[in-house]
């Protein structure tokens, strides 16, 4: 086998008996065994700082500006050549938390650079092959699709953007969570696991 | 009328503090009342906690920890929001607040298993954002998810004849003065009609 393939998952969820968690567990277990060298961001178990501040913002387009309580994120992030998200979609997006790490994250000089004068950013994420995102819905596909999957448009396309090297997105959606079953939600883990396996053997082809 | 003006940026000297200037200043001088909630100066906690998600669908219950939020939303006539978009969306402080206080029996309401809007006490809503990039690229390369947001699904909380603007100012990243100028002039003008 080549090297191994470094992942980092993102989870966000406030409650740890949730079928988000049930989702991460079995994201973690399936990446561990294709031998992938995974990092999980638990963000709610992190104490994860959401909120972009005075200084920061000051600083935003400083490429040196380096936030300490961030360099975990950035140190796993620029090995990550797979980035996972999971998350329940709160109001058409991501909860707070996970959208405080998009904010503060994804920077100048880690995700992207905004040359002088120029209105448009280079991005810097070149390493990152592939995101995938986990997500659950509480309503059901069409008034999602028509509302406009706010958070599907930030991380698929925006998100995206920064990370020139990577396919197309995968997007995973359990939707009409309020209405689901046990067995809704067993086969949804299951569709989970093929697909993140299946990505994890080709990032390793791929060496 | 009484206007709930939601602001959400950590510096008083921003473009979108120079915006929150601007609107409230044209709002008071037309004449009616604004409650200025500004996020970052308060404190906000944008963080739906645990014992939060667990009564999230426990009316009236869910409220009891955003009952003053809550209480400001619910006697206002006009919602404005003024932010700075990132990566395409609200910055987290005012996504914790959607997560947070636009709960069950506060945006909407279940009758006889049927969702109901339950801010129909809004009659105007407003959004004053700013993008870095370009408008051609929100549009169409990112498909405005911020829009969809807010003029669907939110809107679709509000009174039925809830009036909306949308003010975008686009291109952030290479703005001139002059370019600044005429926007804030802009919504010194809407703002004043409003």
């Amino acid at each position: 086998m080549a090297c191994p393939v470094s992942a980092l998952v993102v989870f966000c969820h406030p409650v740890a008996e949730s079928f988000s968690a049930a989702i991460r567990d079995r994201v973690m277990a399936t990446l561990d065994r294709a031998g992938v060298n995974v990092t999980l961001s638990d963000l709610y178990a992190d104490g994860f700082q959401p909120l972009l501040g005075r200084e920061e913002r000051l600083a935003h387009l400083d490429q040196g500006h380096r936030p300490p309580d961030l360099e975990p994120q950035f140190r796993a992030l620029a090995d990550a050549r797979l980035v996972v998200f999971v998350f329940p979609t709160w109001w058409y997006g991501p909860p707070a938390m996970l959208k405080g790490w998009l904010d503060r994250v994804l920077r100048a000089g880690i995700a992207f650079r905004l040359p002088a004068g120029a209105n448009r950013i280079e991005p810097m994420l070149t390493q990152v092959r592939q995101i995938v995102v986990v997500t659950t819905y509480g309503s059901p596909w069409w008034l999602i699709r028509f509302v406009g999957d706010a958070g599907r448009r930030m991380i698929a396309r925006g998100m995206q953007l920064l990370c020139p090297g990577a396919r197309r997105p995968v997007w995973l959606g359990l939707y009409g969570m309020d209405t689901a079953t046990d067995d809704d939600r067993r086969r949804f883990l299951d569709r989970v696991e093929r697909r993140i396996a299946r990505i994890a053997r080709r990032l390793q082809r791929a060496g | 009328m009484k206007v709930h003006l939601v602001y959400a940026h950590p510096l008083p000297d921003s473009f979108a503090g120079a915006a929150l200037a601007r609107v409230r200043g044209a709002l008071e001088a037309a004449g009616h009342t604004v409650d200025v909630l500004d996020l970052y100066a308060e404190g906000f906690d944008p963080r739906l906690s645990p014992e939060e998600r667990r009564i999230y669908h426990d009316v009236p219950a869910n409220r009891a920890p955003v009952a003053d939020y809550v209480a400001r939303l619910q006697s206002a006539d006009a919602l404005v929001l003024v932010f700075p978009a990132w990566n395409f969306g609200p910055p987290a402080i005012l996504k914790g607040w959607f997560d947070r206080v636009l709960l069950p029996g506060v945006s909407f309401d279940i009758v006889d298993g049927r969702i109901r809007p339950a801010l129909t006490n809004i009659t105007r809503f407003a959004v004053v954002t700013s993008y870095g990039q370009q408008g051609w690229v929100v549009r169409w390369v990112i498909g405005n998810p911020l829009r969809k947001q807010l003029l669907r699904a939110m809107r679709w909380c509000m009174n039925r004849r809830v009036r909306t603007l949308w003010l975008p100012f686009y291109n952030m990243n290479t703005a001139d003065q002059a370019r600044c100028k005429r926007f804030l002039a802009r919504l010194d003008r809407t703002f004043r009609r409003f």
